[in-house]
């Protein structure tokens, strides 16, 4: 303890720099840093990073599929790019974006000045850091990991990939993981212990209550991956036989551990971002939440019926039609919590008076998109159907409307709403414009094909086709897609970057919005609050601005 | 058609819903409709899985139509019966169950592995076998013991999360937790069960030749059904529980958890600058 009180972490005295790392110590007081804020916008970074990287790797995949016979990449390069691709744009680039706002915004939304633990925390995004170079470390030792993200065995045990791709894919994801548990054991701790006097939990902003029914669902199923990490590493590095028939392992049992953090995993990015647009839709219709109650209670269901449909990534694997009926039946459930989500945001806007940002165009948007994802993705839940399309392309289509029409729509969206917090400044809503219609029509030109190349059994992962009838121009549309959205994402890069300086000065609250982070200057000082104003429902910034027009009034919601 | 005549009254059962019955009528008087109907429907669920056809189905035939007994005797019977119980009743009732709420709100863990463990011990292969083949062979105390610890099992799992002594109750996302868990540890038990080796256990193999067993579903993909039922619809239930509980939640007009807004100082904005 005595030893402890002599290091000296350079904390900074004056506001928090936004954005920039010119502080009064630097770099270093960024690196040392335990504030939430420096680091939810150093978790922000790190997946800003990592969407150029594993953009550009998916960009060359796109190049090589963009006509048939193409023997720009050879198989072995495929197999690595698009495997990184994956497990980048997963654990690396969705992840931390949703960690980066929760960091940042969930005290700001309870009245707490920081997170439960703040050197944990810290903990938390240097493991999560680390795990994504130690992946990538991989290239300089001598070849990334090739099974895909997912690593099915047998293709993940050694005598089928020798190069140590895949152990620095268990050892990096491992890390990660750690990280991502510790995030979330904080946010618990968090969310129950620091809200400011008032906010019960029916008075959280819906934000908080997907963060925090996020991370028990974090704590549920990463210890299925982090144990299935082990095994593999096991496997690979002592000859264990875990996943191995041959020696009397089961290659079925990687499935099953995966899937049973995999299918959660899909609500761990997407329940955030359903948090999201419950701010967003609410602020930018100028109504409250419609069926707040149903909105939580539905997120609580997705979360519960996570961990009861795995299986049905499993169809194809012979389990038998006992058990695929089942799940069958299980997995045309799960799209009614979702459904109930979506009818709430419409019922939101509905009679609203609705401002056009570019957040709320995003949202908008991901109503579109995300619901076409859903569909797609119920139609698996059909056994005979999921024979048909399983690895092909049609399941690229379906999983890319889910994280990117869903997921990536809604951290974007979070982005346009919340940078003039972070930074202290607006981006602008007439690039932002331009970048959202690249982005969205580059997007669907991309992945609206692929369903039809899936259906006519075009196979994924696999480095080039043969020229049937019809597959090369509709590859070639897709990849004049990821282009559009490759460039879409450097324009929202560049906007990031350049508007840190030049961007119109924002002001506490631009949007006239709800919640508390709003009532604190923009970038919050390193202190966030000295005095929170009185919450009494979910919208308690609105309430303070208009006296005369409170939802507790207007409810009954009173406080005798 | 014959398949439907199969009602089994056990005279042992019989008396003790018939004893059930008085109790509960001395407790509540049958004053409020809403909980005698929980009541009613407690019964009609128990008198399903423990004297009909159902009941004969899966003592003889199907491991899985023994499992829809099983799970509703646990998580249909249970909980109805402590809903059952009314909120004011005299004052003579109101003290025993507040002493019993007391004496068990301590520990709502205990409760907890109660409901899971009478669920696991009734399906370890051995006592599963030997219990079966105890009930077949005619009225034995096993086949009232079986189903009054299940429905026992039931009703103490279920007591924390609708006690009728509300200050008693979890809080319901403490009861979200509560059935969560319990959640997992039955999708445990189902996939242990659907995956384990056919033939596991032993009962059903020798019913498979049995004269009059209809449907003609093989023995193996029975015990595979079996289990699933146990992972998956089972934990509709529970998950049913816990929107339950949640909906309960919301529309109670709450208060900010007991908090007086006045106490809070109102905040100074720090402008750093005006849009
Ligand atoms: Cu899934």
């Amino acid at each position: 303890m005595s030893r402890l009180e002599h290091i000296r972490i350079p904390e900074p005295e004056k506001p928090l720099p936004g954005l920039t790392i010119s502080s009064d110590q630097g770099l270093i007081q960024w690196l040392s840093s335990v504030d939430h804020k420096q680091i939810g916008i150093m978790y922000l970074w790190l997946s800003v990073l990592f969407i150029l990287v594993g953009g550009i790797e998916i960009l060359l995949v796109r190049i090589q599929l963009a006509v048939p016979n193409n023997h720009f990449l050879n198989p072995e390069v495929f197999n690595q790019l698009f495997t990184m691709h994956g497990t980048t744009m997963i654990f690396f680039v969705l992840a931390p974006a949703i960690f980066g706002f929760a960091t940042y915004f969930v005290p700001l939304m309870i009245g707490a000045n920081d997170m439960a633990f703040p050197r944990m925390n810290a903990f938390s995004f240097w493991c999560t850091l680390f795990g994504g170079l130690l992946l990538y470390f991989s290239y300089l030792a001598g070849g990334a990991p090739d099974a895909g993200w997912f690593n099915y065995a047998p293709l993940n045990q050694f005598s089928y990939s020798s190069s140590p791709g895949i152990d620095y894919y268990c050892s990096g994801l491992l890390l990660a993981g750690i990280g991502t548990v510790s995030a979330s054991v904080n946010f618990i701790v968090t969310i129950f212990r620091l809200r400011v006097d008032g906010m019960g939990l029916k008075q959280m902003p819906v934000f908080v209550w997907m963060i925090l029914i996020n991370s028990f669902l974090i704590l549920a199923a990463f210890p299925s991956l982090n144990a299935a990490l082990v095994m593999l590493l096991l496997d690979r590095e002592l000859h264990a036989h875990f996943f191995n028939p041959g020696n009397g392992g089961s290659a079925l049992l990687w499935q099953h551990l995966f899937w049973l953090f995999g299918h959660p995993e899909v609500y761990i990015l997407i329940l955030p971002v359903f948090g999201i647009f419950s701010e967003v839709f609410p602020v930018f219709s100028r109504k409250p939440i419609f069926g707040y109650g149903f909105v939580v209670a539905s997120g609580v269901a997705i979360a519960l019926l996570a961990f009861g449909v795995w299986v049905h990534h499993m169809f194809a694997t012979g389990l038998g039609n006992t058990v695929n009926n089942f799940f069958a039946a299980s997995s045309l459930l799960i799209g009614v919590p979702t459904g109930v989500k979506i009818f709430n945001w419409l019922a939101t806007m509905y009679g609203g008076s609705i401002r056009f940002s570019v957040a709320m165009l995003f949202a908008i948007a991901f109503l579109v998109e995300f619901t076409i994802g859903g569909l797609t993705g119920i139609s698996f839940a059909i056994v005979p159907i999921d024979w048909q399309l399983t690895d092909t392309y049609y399941v690229v289509a379906h999983l890319h409307y889910v994280f990117i029409g869903g997921s990536l729509f809604g951290l974007i969206s979070g982005i346009f709403y919340w940078y003039p917090k972070i930074s202290g400044r607006m981006l602008s809503e007439k690039m932002g414009r331009w970048f959202f219609w690249l982005f969205v029509i580059g997007f669907n030109l991309t992945f609206l094909v692929q369903h039809a190349l899936g259906a006519m059994g075009m196979p994924r992962r696999v480095y080039t086709y043969p020229d049937l009838p019809g597959w090369g121009i509709l590859n070639m549309i897709s990849s004049l897609g990821g282009g559009l959205m490759g460039i879409a994402v450097c324009l929202l890069v560049y906007m990031l970057f350049t508007s840190r300086k030049t961007g119109q000065i924002a002001g506490s609250d631009p949007w006239d919005a709800n919640t508390l982070e709003w009532t604190t200057t923009s970038p919050p000082p390193l202190k966030n609050f000295n005095l929170v104003i009185p919450v009494r429902s979910t919208r308690p910034f609105r309430d303070w601005k208009r006296p005369d027009d409170t939802d507790w009034a207007r409810e009954g919601v009173n406080n005798e | 058609m014959a398949l439907l005549s199969h009602w089994h009254f056990d005279p042992l059962l019989i008396l003790f819903v018939a004893a059930l019955t008085v109790l509960y009528g001395f407790i509540s008087r049958f004053r409020r409709p809403t909980n005698n109907w929980y009541f009613g429907s407690a019964v009609f669920f128990f008198l399903l899985a423990t004297c009909s056809p159902l009941h004969f189905f899966g003592m003889h035939y199907y491991f899985s139509v023994y499992m829809v007994c099983h799970i509703t005797l646990l998580l249909l019977c249970g909980p109805l019966l402590v809903m059952a119980l009314p909120h004011k009743p005299s004052p003579f009732v109101t003290t025993r169950l507040k002493a019993f709420a007391a004496s068990l709100s301590s520990h709502p863990w205990l409760l907890w592995f109660a409901g899971v463990g009478i669920m696991w011990f009734w399906h370890i292969p051995i006592v599963f076998d030997d219990s079966m083949g105890a009930m077949q062979s005619g009225f034995s105390i096993i086949s009232s013991i079986h189903p009054l610890t299940m429905l026992a099992g039931g009703f103490l799992f279920s007591w924390p999360l609708f006690s009728p002594i509300e200050n008693r109750q979890l809080h319901p996302l403490a009861g979200v937790l509560y059935l969560f868990t319990a959640c997992i540890s039955c999708s445990l038990l189902g996939l242990l069960i659907t995956f384990a080796p056919a033939g596991t256990y032993h009962h059903y193999i020798g019913m498979a030749n049995m004269p009059g067993r209809p449907w003609n579903i093989s023995w193996q993909d029975d015990q595979q059904a079996a289990g699933l039922i146990m992972w998956v619809p089972c934990c509709f239930l529970y998950l049913t529980g816990c929107i339950y509980l949640l909906a309960h939640w919301f529309s109670a007009k709450s208060t900010n958890a007991g908090r007086r807004p006045e106490t809070i100082k109102p905040l100074i904005l720090h402008e750093n600058g005006k849009k």
